[in-house]
């Protein structure tokens, strides 16, 4: 029992804390290259030019800033998500090493254990993650573009091949949940390029992941009340 | 003065550094204050230390493929500006596109026109002013999303952990499907991934092979990839 007052009284408290003062921190700090730039270079954007940009960018991008935290939500946890949207590359980096740490110390997600072994597995990706584009952009284009092109081409497949590899690591044990969830998940792609949600804003892109991790949600919270009554 | 000469300068890689060091400084702060943590609610070393080597194989795939993207990104705004939006809240899709809107707001086509200091100051603006929502409803949101998750799991244990393994499949079912319906060699990978993974998973777990767990996944994900790229 008091475990869990240190978790929630006194863990959780500071990690909110800590999260929202180095959130909103981040998002001041990254206007530094415009400081920089208009007071260094005296260069200032022409205002209706970037109402413009910005608009096309929000319309393109816009719903993703709301509908990604909420899809990623249960996934990262909360420090998680603070952490997640600070460092970017979510899907392909932070959610995949949260995971894999999960398994690699036996804990399941969504418990007290499991968010904090999934905070520490993220704040290493982000760490490699930073170190090897720092590298990368110390050596410089030259470096990078001596890559001989049928490794660039190879890396295309690196990431479906680490999607369809990690849908195998946690769907395994629940393989008609999992297979399932895979068919709903290609249905609703279908239907987006057949154009059948083209009324939603911004291409309906994130459709897919905020549908297929709600009805996820949705038919596990279903069958747990059945269970639980079976087991009565 | 030259727009990349403006972009490559020292003052700009100091402005883009301060907030990559942020990022950095944070995560290890949360990590430090988890792993003291983690040892107070029953956790061992063990466990951690497992997470953190699990992890930093797992981003040896993924790391790599983000550098190679900001490839295009450092020749179009310049080596500081790829590298912060890299490692602060951006993702390779987006950036460049959020950079040629800015661009293209005073008429010059990125990539493919020259590019002019204006051209390249609204290309930084579109880029902090295209990222900063996604952080910033993410913070807002964080601890109201948690009492939200708390109230519809009503507290039970059992609960939160089932929606959170469920969570994690529809997400990934999300993310294969979006390589599947393509019916290309995208889909190949993600199956090919996929098939390694369940043989390689289900070896280890039967002969309980420690090193194999650790690294099915990286051997599924590069078998996956070289056969792709191979045929």
């Amino acid at each position: 029992m008091e475990n869990k007052d240190f978790y929630e009284g006194e863990y959780m408290p500071q990690m909110h804390k800590i999260g929202k003062l180095t959130g909103f921190l981040g998002a001041v700090l990254s206007f530094l290259p415009a400081l920089v730039l208009a007071v260094v270079y005296g260069l200032l954007p022409k205002p209706a030019a970037l109402a413009t940009a910005f608009i096309s960018a929000a319309s393109a991008f816009g719903f993703l800033w709301v509908v990604e935290p909420i899809s990623y939500f249960t996934v990262l946890g909360p420090v998680g998500t603070y952490m997640a949207f600070m460092s970017g590359n979510i899907s392909n980096m932070r959610v995949p090493c949260a995971g894999m740490a999960q398994v690699a110390a036996e804990v399941e997600p969504g418990t007290e254990k499991g968010s904090i072994i999934s905070v520490i597995g993220m704040a290493t990706s982000i760490v490699i993650n930073v170190s090897v584009l720092t590298i990368g952009v110390i050596l410089g284009s030259s470096v990078l573009s001596a890559m001989p092109a049928s490794v660039t081409e190879a890396l295309n497949y690196l990431l479906p091949a680490l999607f369809g590899a990690l849908l195998m690591q946690f769907g395994l044990k629940r393989i008609k949940f999992a297979g399932g969830m895979l068919a709903f998940a290609i249905l609703i792609g279908i239907a987006i390029n057949a154009g059948l949600f083209n009324w939603l804003p911004g291409a309906a892109n994130y459709l897919t992941t905020l549908a297929s991790v709600f009805v996820a949600i949705g038919v596990t919270l279903a069958t747990y009340g059945k269970k639980k009554e079976a087991g009565k | 003065m030259d727009a990349m000469k403006i972009a490559n300068s020292i003052p700009m890689w100091i402005a883009c550094g301060i907030p990559v060091i942020l990022v950095i400084a944070q995560a290890l702060i949360f990590a430090k204050k988890s792993y003291s943590a983690g040892k107070k609610i029953g956790l061992t070393e063990k466990q951690m230390k497992n997470a953190i080597k699990s992890s930093a194989i797992t981003s040896i795939g993924p790391s790599i493929v983000i550098l190679s993207g900001m490839l295009s990104l450092l020749i179009t705004v310049g080596g500081p500006m790829a590298w912060m939006r890299l490692s602060l809240i951006g993702s390779v899709m987006f950036e460049s596109i959020a950079a040629g809107f800015g661009t293209a707001s005073v008429g010059v086509q990125l990539g493919a026109d020259t590019l002019t200091p204006l051209a390249l100051d609204m290309a930084v603006w579109t880029m902090i002013l295209g990222s900063i929502g996604w952080i910033i409803f993410a913070t807002i949101s964080a601890s109201r999303m948690d009492k939200v998750q708390h109230k519809i799991s009503g507290g039970d244990p059992a609960k939160l952990m089932a929606i959170s393994s469920a969570a994690i499949i529809g997400a990934f079912s999300s993310m294969s499907s979006s390589h599947l319906i393509k019916l290309n060699k995208n889909s190949v990978a993600c199956v090919l991934g996929a098939v390694f993974m369940a043989i390689l998973l289900t070896i280890s777990e039967k002969k309980n092979i420690k090193w194999l767990k650790e690294w099915n996944l990286t051997i599924s994900i590069l078998a996956a990839m070289i056969i792709t790229a191979v045929i």
